[in-house]
């Protein structure tokens, strides 16, 4: 080793400078920390001083390129039904926004240009969401498909269809269409609302079919096509022939399906048209209305104390489920097509539900107990293991 | 003391022979005496040409996009010049500033490290594993302390692998490097959607938040932590060290010449070693002051492109640890302007790629004047 | 149907790893002629979105491969104007160059994400196909993986026992040489790095016509960078380039037939595999000879100080 010793020069006068101007700086806690460690929230206000009151401008973020032929895509598309749908209100737009802080700055951007209104429309933008939310209490932030934990701001909300409930309808007519008992599924990531599309996937087909089995592969990428081809491809050897994904963008799976003559169910939209043979049907979003009804009751300021100051779910119980059902492929028989109407009847029901218990596990605990669930966001919440049926196996999620 | 010099490694470093061609080479080191006034007003002159016609370029690519380049241009001057939004360069700058050092010191010795990406991740990771494990156990500034030093130590190690294999079986650091990134970003993902989960979070995978106690302090009231302060500290200590010590100058001596410097005694291996074990070091502090700053959470989205954009930040100063400052502040600014390419322009979020790309073309192409033709 | 395990592996390997092989033969060239091209995953992105896009435009997917190929080429010529002309670095050319092409086909590909092709599908070679084992996994693939297939042997001919081979080799180990015979250097590195641009671009096409069927910004998801570094694993000789690739595509493909099978995995452990599996052979071949870059490639990664 050396025996010279470095110069304690200016530099290390300067860090003990900027140490002391560090020493004097706040401490560094969210404003949604902030308040949810004070004492507590503040009566909410509707009329003229209500969070969004009056907004001309609303701003959008998307998680991947609005040109996905997916998920973002169709929220891009419903932030375009706004621009129509409600007089004289600005659009504004971010694409590609990651799920970390990034997302705070473009949120905050799109405040500093006058927006009262956000919509993140990612899973993961919940964070950023809530940051951004609490420290701007006259700014409505909603956030689509996640769930927030304990007291829910007056200028926040999540709001998401019932995903499931559709992918339940497509399930049974993917266990009516299989003839080797095997479904395929490409996900991407082991999250909740991945899972309980998987669970009720397996379990709309084991409703008319016993034997039907559903096959995980996950790609770890939302959206790699050589992976989701190759996933597709490792399914389909092994005699899986019907094939549904949960991906960003989805035409990989649907052309693969298509090209080795196996069935299909679509996701986030309707890929009919890439796979005229195969096509059984599918979920896709329509988020117009939706948003459109959103963006007025903010601007209106009756935000606060809505159903969209909440964990909103609208499915097929309570309303008007922005994820609905595509049409059917050729194949679909007329038997399955009613089969399908009579459970859309039952989980529509005050007593049913694609999770109505007892409902097992892999391996074997009890997942849902017998009788309905209580509401869309425990289901949501619980479903945090395959049920039974399905092949395959994720990280742990408890 | 064992020595870590292992000849034969210094002999592969080594190749005596002269520049050829020289297209193939980066050009050698000018050691040249400070340029008179004159030549620094026409470098100055080149570069702004040369921005200038990466500039219009752009204009271009926009106007074929249907937008008007003359307002998205005022936009986005307009964007990156208020008060809030230098802040927003500041935060953003911060890693990067630290994952170009990391390219920088070991440039010094001669070494590419490509892996700024990776080491940044496996320092933020370093760090919320010890804030996970400590818990509430601790003082918060023995944490601090604890985080600081572990992610100061995995970057180093996570780095230092690729020069011991370099300095002991030959291989390129460039490409260990780079192959490392994706490894870094596997590990962290693993723990975030397994090990390390936050039980009690949202669905999205993340690891538990970090206790408020354990952040970095804001600045005033605005959303600047003091990770941009520990970033200009160690910048000025990289400067210092390049300068005014002995180790700084062993460090230039073995990226000028590694057999010269073999016969002059140094322990060429070990330098390699050090170096870029500094580097790694550094960027793993820009993962800490990222998590500690202003992510507080390992998610699947942390940091990534830093690094990258770090290792140009490096090669736009020619590692000079202060102009990399600069050059890394500079880069953030174009991602943070380009934001309103998107809210204003209607441009795709792509379009700031390009912006960048034709950005840092026109300053390593002709910023300098250059002889075409060496041979 | 379901074949053994470790057919389908291999087979996927060789599907997957086309696009690789494509790169890395590219690659291969412009190394080979002292140019080293770490961009070489914007030559991909190139080639995926034209290769798609002229494919979906004219009806025709081998107007559509040539495309893309041509634009995987352009790429390249901007990196040999500046590493050759302007003398900016290498590796960080390389670089800016991938966001240029990041930027540029997203912007452009955007029209064509909703697009259709005709393509590639595979094509049982007669009487090769019904080879035991073998069949399966090599003969029952597209058209492009065929031509990647011939490639491999054309490169090593034309390296190592062409006069064109000699002249190359010699741009890129002695070029001073090269000059004293009265050759200029510089027109043979533009040839190398633009040969090489152009086989990425076809790669990418691969990527986007024959395997996925699709064009998606980014989709290349680091292939390009995997490509560069299956180069340096095989001492950039293209019989090894090529086990290289089809080793890395193996390991791309071990997850979703593992999983398929219903054997529960790692997906992150797995998503490793190819990484750790190319250090290690690194490791494991070491000092050899073969494994050294050109001279005038050492002087690129050595770096330097200042640019």
């Amino acid at each position: 080793m050396s025996s010279r010793t470095p110069r304690p020069s200016r530099a290390l006068i300067a860090l003990a400078g900027l140490a002391m101007v560090a020493g004097a700086c706040g401490s560094n806690q969210t404003p949604a920390e902030k308040a949810a460690s004070g004492s507590g929230g503040s009566t909410p206000a509707t009329g003229a001083g209500a969070p969004g009151a009056g907004s001309t401008k609303v701003g959008f973020i998307f998680v991947g390129p609005k040109d996905d032929y997916g998920y973002n895509q169709a929220a891009y598309q419903g932030s375009q039904a706004v621009k129509a749908g409600v007089p004289g209100i600005e659009v504004l737009t971010a694409e590609n926004v990651p799920e970390t802080d990034e997302a705070v700055r473009v949120m905050e951007q799109m405040i500093d240009k006058g927006a009262k209104i956000i919509f993140a429309t990612s899973y993961g933008h919940l964070d950023p969401a809530t940051k951004v939310a609490a420290a701007h209490p006259d700014v409505v932030v909603v956030q689509q498909g996640n769930l927030i934990k304990g007291t829910v701001a007056s200028n926040m909300g999540t709001y998401f269809g019932t995903v499931y409930e559709p992918v339940y309808l497509a399930g049974i007519a993917a266990g009516k269409a299989t003839k080797s008992n095997k479904l395929g599924y490409v996900y991407a990531f082991p999250i909740p609302q991945t899972i309980a599309n998987i669970n009720s996937f397996e379990l709309g087909a084991k409703s008319v079919n016993k034997d039907a089995k559903t096959y995980v592969v996950n790609t770890s990428n939302w959206c790699d096509p050589a992976k989701q081809a190759e996933a597709a491809k490792s399914l389909i050897s092994q005699g899986v022939d019907v094939i549904t994904q949960h991906q960003d963008c989805t035409s990989t799976v649907t052309k693969e399906a298509e090209s080795a003559g196996i069935s299909v169910v679509g996701y986030h939209a309707d890929a009919s048209t890439l796979a005229p043979k195969g096509w059984l049907t599918g979920s896709e979003w329509k988020w117009d209305d939706l948003y459109v009804d959103i963006v007025k009751t903010a601007k209106d300021g009756k935000f606060p104390g809505s159903k969209y100051n909440a964990n909103y779910r609208v499915g097929y119980k309570t309303g008007t489920n922005p994820f609905v059902q595509s049409k059917y492929g050729p194949s679909v028989s007329d038997d399955t097509k009613a089969l399908i109407e009579k459970a859309k009847k039952e989980i529509s029901g005050a007593d049913g539900s694609p999770f109505k218990g007892p409902i097992k596990a892999q391996d074997g605990s009890e997942l849902f107990p017998a009788g309905v669930p209580a509401d869309y966001a425990t289901i949501e919440d619980k479903n945090k293991a395959f049920v039974e049926g399905v092949v395959g196996d994720m990280p742990k999620m408890n | 003391m064992t020595t870590l010099l292992d000849p034969d490694a210094v002999e592969a470093t080594a190749p005596a022979a002269p520049a050829p061609d020289g297209a193939t080479a980066a050009s050698p080191p000018p050691t040249a005496a400070p340029s008179p006034w004159s030549a620094r007003l026409v470098g100055l002159g080149r570069t702004a040409a040369a921005l200038g016609g990466a500039l219009v370029v752009f204009a271009v690519f926009m106007k074929a996009k249907g937008a008007d380049p003359v307002a998205a241009y005022r936009e986005m001057l307009s964007s990156v010049t208020s008060w809030k939004q230098v802040g927003e360069i500041l935060i953003r700058g911060t890693p990067i500033i630290l994952a170009a050092l990391a390219v920088s010191v070991p440039a010094r010795a001669g070494l590419i490290n490509v892996g700024g990406e990776g080491q940044l991740v496996i320092g933020g990771v370093a760090a919320a594993g010890v804030a996970l494990g400590l818990g509430d156990t601790a003082s918060p500034v023995l944490v601090t302390v604890l985080m600081i030093l572990a992610a100061a130590l995995a970057g180093a190690a996570w780095s230092a692998l690729a020069a011991v294999l370099r300095v002991y079986v030959d291989i390129n650091e460039s490409v260990t490097t780079l192959l490392m990134n994706y490894l870094a970003v596997d590990l962290m993902l693993y723990l975030i959607y397994d090990a390390w989960k936050d039980r009690n979070g949202s669905g999205q995978p993340a690891t538990p938040a970090l206790p408020v106690a354990d952040r970095l302090p804001l600045v005033g009231q605005s959303r600047i932590h003091a990770g941009i302060v520990i970033a200009l500290v160690l910048a000025v200590l990289v400067y210092v060290l390049f300068k005014k010590t002995s180790f700084g100058f062993r460090l230039a001596v073995v990226g000028g010449n590694p057999e010269a410097a073999h016969r002059a005694g140094l322990r060429v291996g070990l330098l390699l070693i050090g170096a870029m074990a500094l580097g790694g070091a550094l960027a793993g502090i820009g993962g800490y002051a990222q998590l500690a700053g202003t992510e507080f959470k390992l998610r699947p989205g942390f940091l990534v492109g830093y690094g990258y954009v770090g290792f140009l930040a490096s090669w736009l100063a020619r590692h000079k640890p202060l102009g990399v400052v600069g050059a890394a502040l500079l880069l953030s600014a174009v991602v943070i302007g380009g934001d309103s390419l998107q809210l204003e322009s209607n441009l795709p979020a792509a379009s700031v790629n390009v912006l960048m790309g034709l950005l840092l073309l026109a300053v390593f192409g002709f910023s300098t004047k250059r002889k075409a033709v060496a041979a | 149907m379901s074949g053994t395990l470790l057919a389908e592996v291999l087979t996927g390997g060789v599907r997957g790893g086309t696009s690789i092989l494509f790169a890395a033969l590219g690659e291969t060239i412009c190394e080979r002629a002292g140019v080293v091209n770490l961009g070489t995953e914007g030559n991909m992105l190139m080639g995926a979105m034209t290769g798609y896009a002229v494919a979906s435009i004219t009806g025709n997917t081998w107007v559509g491969v040539a495309a893309g190929a041509a634009a995987g080429g352009a790429l390249a010529l901007l990196h040999a104007y500046f590493v050759l002309n302007r003398r900016t670095n290498q590796l960080a050319t390389g670089l800016v160059l991938l966001f240029l092409a990041l930027g540029v086909t997203s912007l452009f590909g955007v029209a064509y994400v909703k697009a259709d092709i005709d393509a590639f599908q595979p094509v049982a070679v007669p009487g090769l196909s019904s080879l035991p084992f073998l069949g399966e996994i090599f003969f029952e693939q597209t058209v492009l993986t065929y031509l990647a297939y011939a490639l491999v042997p054309a490169l090593w001919w034309l390296l190592f026992r062409s006069r064109w081979g000699v002249v190359l080799r010699a741009a890129g180990e002695r070029s001073e040489v090269l000059a004293t015979y009265g050759y200029r250097v510089k027109p043979v590195q533009y040839l190398a790095v633009v040969a090489g641009g152009c086989l990425g671009g076809l790669g990418g096409a691969q990527l986007s016509t024959a395997y996925t069927n699709a064009w998606f910004e980014n989709m290349t998801q680091g292939r390009g960078f995997i490509a560069v570094a299956v180069v340096i694993f095989a001492g950039r000789h293209p019989i090894k380039v090529a086990g290289g690739s089809l080793l890395f595509g193996a390991a791309l493909a071990l997850a979703p037939a593992l999983q398929a099978r219903g054997y529960s995995v790692n997906q992150f452990a797995l998503d490793a595999v190819p990484y750790l599996l190319t250090i290690v052979v690194l490791v494991l071949l070491g000092k050899r000879e073969s494994a050294q870059p050109p001279e005038g490639l050492q002087k690129v990664f050595e770096g330097s100080a200042v640019t």
